[in-house]
């Protein structure tokens, strides 16, 4: 089958080493980094200290942290219940092809083409106290008691960042209603000549026949939950008092402040989570979704 | 052709067509009026936007766009994102589909295990790499200009993409490859003359990945720069607040403007883009 390759040896070496290259400086050696730099106690200039587990003992006594990580929990779930539950319902819509399907298809989807940084950019501008859209619309409805200042009051920041980031389903939806379109019609003439109603119909076969692509929408959906930045740090940075940090906020903090090794602690906990995950996903709900579902 | 797929009979119709356009419609509201604030405030002055909200403009503030235009720099922040974005795509098209080449193609030792090496890339949570690639960044000698994000995305890229080739590779028949080789067609030959032009539809799929997600980068573009010459587009919209200070309305035309280009080539080109964006979980 395959073509002689003694010969081609040099050839095969060649055309491999720039992914090596790159791969090694840019994977292999970051995670060696941040695995060792986790036990040290070092600002990047002096001479570093080793110091065991020390950083790790010290994050699961600290507040910001354990705040931090109970809320990418949330992000957690909010993406992979929340947003993929939404996607699904709206898939299944759309694959029934009702009037403008298609339009709405390609507008759910448009704010994946928008950068991240200039949605959140409008979302401040819409949850601004003074000229905010949201606080103008409740007033002019009359309901003036339930303005808020949305990103600066403990109760309302955290939702309000997740609420502009879970209604986003067209990503998700996407790749849901792809695979929907896949089953055959034939199974739903079939039932619908058997006296199922539509509900029964979706319940009975597209679920089944879609399972496998909500769990890798759900892993995706999650594995973003644990990265969540963009989103958080321009529109809080965090705050208020912590109330909306995530781990990728906290890590971006420590690393501001040279803190290397407590910076890396926390990435070697990122890094932690996301392989947990996996496991988890994999020995609950789902059992073939494959490594290579994941993008960045 | 038979009716396929219908929606129901009876009350449970009109129940369930009433909840589904509720559905449906306040997904086009969520995803579609915040926008659609933004582009008719940004036509507003900043007194109307504070007392009309939802008024139109008295008088469309086209100046909104010139001062817009005048502040933020929106020429070279695009100028940077259009080459960081092209050179780091290509760059990362050249080394996934020599390598995606060789993986599919020819058998050597090791090779499972470096291709699955490899694929296991897409595990890794990148944000969780900051300070590695700070530090390697550094060393390089590269931090502070284009080269850095060149590098770094091309890199980030790389376990998706050379899954997206290879896979798209290993579905070439071998056999357009045996008649070449007896007219004595060599190594390099098969991959530029023969696999490369076949591979063109799995390129486009995964550059246009790589493409937008190079485009839309921003936490490495922030860590990696700081000079405002190298600014990409989207590290450029975070400092729009300290530019406009209290001018909304200009920074809002702003903000129009930095979505505008990617709006209008998704109208144009939405199949492609949604395939190559979703392409990554849909191989799975």
């Amino acid at each position: 089958m395959y073509v002689k390759s003694s010969k081609n040896a040099f050839w095969i070496v060649l055309f491999l080493i720039p992914l090596l290259i790159l791969f090694f400086f840019y994977f292999v050696y970051p995670l060696g980094f941040i695995f060792i730099t986790s036990t040290l106690k070092w600002n990047g200039v002096s001479k570093p200290e080793f110091v065991g587990l020390q950083h790790f003992i010290s994050n699961f006594q600290n507040k910001t942290f354990l705040l931090s990580v109970k809320n990418n929990f949330i992000w957690l779930f909010a993406n992979g219940f929340v947003q993929i539950g939404l996607a699904a319902l709206v898939a299944l819509i759309l694959a029934r092809r009702p009037r403008g399907w298609k339009f709405l298809r390609t507008v759910y989807f448009l704010p994946n083409v928008i950068s991240q940084v200039a949605i959140a950019m409008m979302w401040a501008a819409l949850y601004n106290a003074e000229y905010g859209a949201i606080n103008q619309l409740l007033t002019a409805i009359g309901l003036d008691n339930l303005t808020h200042n949305w990103l600066g009051e403990y109760a309302t920041a955290l939702p309000a960042i997740i609420v502009q980031q879970v209604f986003y389903i067209g990503y998700f939806m996407i790749i849901i209603l792809a695979s929907v379109m896949t089953i055959p019609d034939s199974l739903y003439e079939a039932a619908e000549i058997d006296g199922a109603n539509v509900w029964q119909q979706e319940w009975h076969i597209t679920i089944p026949m879609i399972k496998d692509i909500l769990v890798t929408a759900m892993t995706l959906a999650m594995a973003y939950g644990l990265r969540h930045f963009e989103a958080t740090f321009l529109l809080t940075n965090g705050g208020p008092a912590n109330r909306t940090s995530v781990l990728g906020i906290l890590l971006y903090k420590k690393l501001s402040a040279l803190k290397y090794g407590q910076a890396s602690s926390i990435s070697t906990t990122l890094v932690i989570l996301g392989l947990i995950m996996i496991v988890v996903i994999r020995s609950t709900i789902g059992r073939k979704s494959s490594a290579s579902d994941l993008t960045q | 052709m038979s009716i396929v797929r219908t929606n129901g009979r009876g009350t449970t119709q009109v129940l369930g067509n009433t909840a589904k356009w509720v559905v449906l419609i306040f997904f086009f509201t969520f995803t579609f009026i915040p926008l659609l604030w933004l582009l008719i405030s940004s036509f507003k002055t900043n007194l109307e936007l504070q007392l009309k909200p939802f008024a139109m403009p008295e008088i469309w503030q086209f100046a909104n766009y010139a001062n817009a235009m005048k502040i933020s720099g929106l020429p070279r922040l695009f100028l940077n994102s259009i080459i960081v974005s092209t050179v780091s795509t290509g760059l990362t098209m050249i080394v996934t589909s020599m390598a995606g080449f060789v993986f599919s193609r020819e058998r050597f030792p090791f090779r499972q295990g470096l291709l699955n090496l490899i694929l296991a890339g897409v595990l890794v949570p990148i944000i969780a790499l900051m300070a590695p690639y700070f530090r390697l960044t550094n060393s390089l000698g590269i931090y502070d200009s284009l080269w850095a994000l060149i590098f770094t995305y091309t890199a980030i890229n790389i376990p998706i993409s050379t899954f997206l080739l290879y896979g798209f590779m290993r579905t070439l028949p071998r056999e357009l490859e045996e008649a070449a080789i007896m007219d004595g067609t060599g190594f390099v030959g098969r991959y530029w003359r023969i696999i490369l032009p076949l591979t063109k539809p799995g390129m486009v799929t995964a550059g246009t990945f790589v493409f937008l997600f190079s485009w839309n980068e921003f936490i490495y573009a922030m860590l990696l720069t700081s000079r405002p010459a190298v600014r990409t587009l989207q590290l450029g919209i975070r400092f729009f607040t300290s530019q406009f200070f209290t001018d909304y309305t200009s920074m809002f035309a702003a903000i129009v403007l930095t979505m505008l280009p990617t709006i209008v080539i998704y109208i144009v080109l939405h199949e492609q883009i949604i395939k190559g964006m979703t392409s990554g979980a849909l191989k799975g």
